[in-house]
């Protein structure tokens, strides 16, 4: 008996120091009669940004099956449909009781949407794209910051598997947007260019002959 | 013996008396080298620049008609990086009536200088008001200030003189040498002390969004001030490094080299991009300086006081500590990555499964009969981290007045990377070249090259390419 007792001190204490350990600068700290297995602040803050940020993902690639004129960019819009609607499901299944997620996107997100919805054409692609660009870009940050700091580690395995596929979300887009502006492709994408077959060689002032794989 | 201890005596008798004579002739003008206090009142100064103003930049718009075609001709389908803005076609520097670029090829260049044929914008390019000087911005960085910080860099007495289509995207991607999975970091926006912190806040470490803060910080310069001596309607907060390097890149903002006086002499600078700046080992168009952190620490008396101290001292110049701050601002400047060039491989030649064969064409006469890569090393980012006098006064009569300028040979001037280049126009030192068709025509004539239409089109693929 004593020893079990002992060994719950243990755990516990083990338990508290890696919390300790997770916990970066500038903890909000807790409130009084929180339960010892409480999230820490940074799982708890992760949840309610992922989840807003794959609502507004859903919602965004909606407008975008719609709103779209290069089947490229509507292609892009249902995998964004599938893939963040998988990770929603997913997250929502990992969250515990006392992690309030968001059941849609932030305002900054709404806005977005609401200045998307007023373009259509070529001028919609471009912009929703990048967006998308800068949400990538932000989402990746993000994840990096919960697998290097957070506490539970079904959230933290979940970040990791998110990067991956976020990554590759990223490559599409950055592929997208190169050729809608018809510009070299930028960051992951670059790295991932192949020859399209030309016919003559003596072709001046025509774009550089660069698809993405 | 006695008589040699005279004579010496009596020798150093004649040097010291030829040494008071000397002294007793005045020196040139006082304000040859330093830059005179003000005499007159801020108002009555603005009032006469303001009254000036439209002649000064009409004389300076017939001198850039003259000079060269600047209509809007984009290149159909080759966008700048960020996609913003298109790439300018042809060559637009004007020959004189009849002439053709192939028959001024065939002539010496003493030939040239003789008759007078060398076209006008191959020379030095003038800066708008030439006894003031200063720096002069282009109006989208003046807008998107404006609207960000509420600080006006609006000039009473000069105007940008460009138009808009042949300077840089704005704003301009931003690449990062720690985030090359990214792409461009700037969301599309201008990165001010604003919105700075937002938007790269983990992307940074913290000395390094320091040193960007600091790049961002405007400091008195002398024509944005709070004194009497300055060009702005309002006291000025003053100017900051991005300012004129926007997003670490250029937005074709124009001043005067520091290096030079007197003041007539000295030439135009255009903004140097600071893309890829940890390959650069020299710092600074005429200068030369040896490290990034020199360059940084001296800034705030050069571009920002025309390599005045006295004049600096007197409106407020900022010392950024070197061991802390200055280190910082080079740690940021360290880290701007050139744009993607994907058909390059890691040692800058052409890939030739992804280059077409005009580009491959282009990259072996930049090799060989071109002469480009004596300099432009495409191993060492297409730089040669030296200095070189192309000796444009070979072909012009040194010492000829344009726009109250004095154009005085060049001097060596540091080799620019060629990487990213199609995202930085205009192009050469002082910006005189407005497409990358006329550097491929001053270098054909300079060097004496002798290319054929096709080669220059082909060198001309071949650095977009870039």
């Amino acid at each position: 008996m004593r020893i079990l007792a002992t060994l719950a001190t243990l755990t516990t204490l083990i338990l508290l120091a890696r919390d300790a350990a997770a916990q970066g600068g500038n903890p909000a700290g807790m409130e009084p009669g929180t339960p010892a297995n409480h999230p820490n602040t940074q799982d708890r803050l992760f949840v309610q940004l992922i989840a807003a940020g794959g609502h507004a993902e859903v919602s965004m690639a909606a407008l975008a099956e719609s709103r779209a004129r290069s089947s490229r960019v509507k292609e892009f819009a249902r995998a964004m449909a599938r893939d963040h609607s998988k990770a929603n499901k997913r997250l929502a299944a990992l969250i515990e009781d006392r992690i309030q997620a968001p059941d849609g996107p932030d305002p900054e997100h709404r806005a977005t949407r609401a200045r998307l919805a007023r373009l259509s054409g070529a001028q919609f692609d471009l912009a929703y794209m990048r967006a998308q660009l800068v949400d990538h870009q932000k989402a990746i940050q993000l994840l990096e910051w919960e697998i290097n700091g957070g506490q539970n580690a079904q959230l933290r395995r979940h970040a990791s598997e998110t990067l991956l596929t976020v990554m590759h979300h990223l490559e599409m887009a950055q592929a997208i947007v190169a050729e809608l502006t018809r510009t070299a492709p930028q960051g992951l994408a670059a790295s991932s260019v192949t020859r399209r077959p030309v016919k003559t060689s003596a072709q001046h002032g025509r774009p550089p002959s660069i698809v993405h794989r | 013996m006695a008589k040699s201890v005279w004579a010496a005596s009596m020798s150093g008798l004649v040097l010291v008396a030829s040494g008071v004579a000397t002294l007793a002739a005045d020196p040139l003008p006082p304000d040859v080298t330093h830059r005179p206090l003000p005499t007159q009142p801020f108002s009555v100064v603005k009032a006469k620049d303001e009254a000036q103003k439209s002649a000064i930049m009409n004389r300076q718009r017939a001198l850039l008609a003259r000079r060269y075609d600047l209509s809007d001709r984009p290149m159909r389908g080759i966008m700048m990086s960020g996609g913003r803005r298109a790439v300018q076609s042809g060559a637009r520097v004007r020959l004189a009536k009849g002439m053709t670029w192939e028959a001024l090829a065939a002539f010496s260049p003493s030939e040239i200088r003789r008759r007078g044929l060398l076209p006008e914008g191959f020379k030095p390019l003038p800066h708008v008001k030439q006894p003031t000087g200063g720096q002069v911005f282009p109006n989208r960085e003046i807008r998107e200030l404006i609207r960000q910080e509420r600080r006006d860099l609006r000039r009473f007495d000069v105007d940008f003189d460009l138009p808009d289509h042949h300077t840089p995207e704005f704003p301009p991607p931003l690449f990062l040498t720690t985030h090359t999975e990214l792409g461009d970091v700037s969301r599309g926006q201008l990165i001010t002390i604003k919105n700075f912190y937002e938007i790269m806040n983990g992307l940074l470490t913290p000395v390094q969004m320091e040193g960007l803060r600091l790049l961002l910080t405007p400091f008195p310069q002398e024509e944005f001030n709070q004194t009497e001596d300055r060009k702005s309607a309002d006291q000025s907060l003053g100017v900051a490094c991005l300012d004129c390097h926007a997003n670490f890149h250029t937005n074709a903002a124009f001043h005067l080299t520091p290096d030079v006086r007197p003041q007539a002499a000295r030439f135009r600078l255009d903004t140097s991009s600071l893309r890829g700046l940890f390959n650069q080992q020299i710092h600074g168009s005429k200068r030369s300086i040896r490290s990034v952190e020199d360059f940084t620490e001296f800034e705030q008396r050069t571009a920002y006081f025309n390599g005045d101290h006295a004049s600096a001292a007197r409106k407020g110049v900022n010392l950024p500590d070197r061991a802390n701050q200055v280190a910082m601002m080079a740690q940021m400047q360290s880290i701007v990555d050139f744009p993607p060039a994907p058909k390059l491989d890691p040692r800058g030649r052409l890939d030739p499964t992804l280059a077409t064969q005009d580009e491959l064409a282009g990259e072996r006469l930049f090799m060989g009969k071109a002469r480009c890569a004596e300099c432009h090393v495409p191993q060492v980012a297409f730089m040669d981290n030296n200095m070189h006098d192309l000796k444009l006064e070979r072909f012009y009569d040194v010492g000829a007045t344009s726009n109250d300028f004095v154009m005085l040979p060049d001097g060596p001037i540091k080799t620019f990377t060629l990487r990213g280049i199609k995202d930085s126009p205009p192009y050469l030192h002082d910006g005189r070249l407005p497409t990358l068709a006329d550097t491929v025509e001053f270098f054909n004539l300079v060097l004496g090259l002798k290319l054929t239409q096709q080669e220059k089109a082909s060198l001309v693929a071949y650095m977009l390419a870039l």
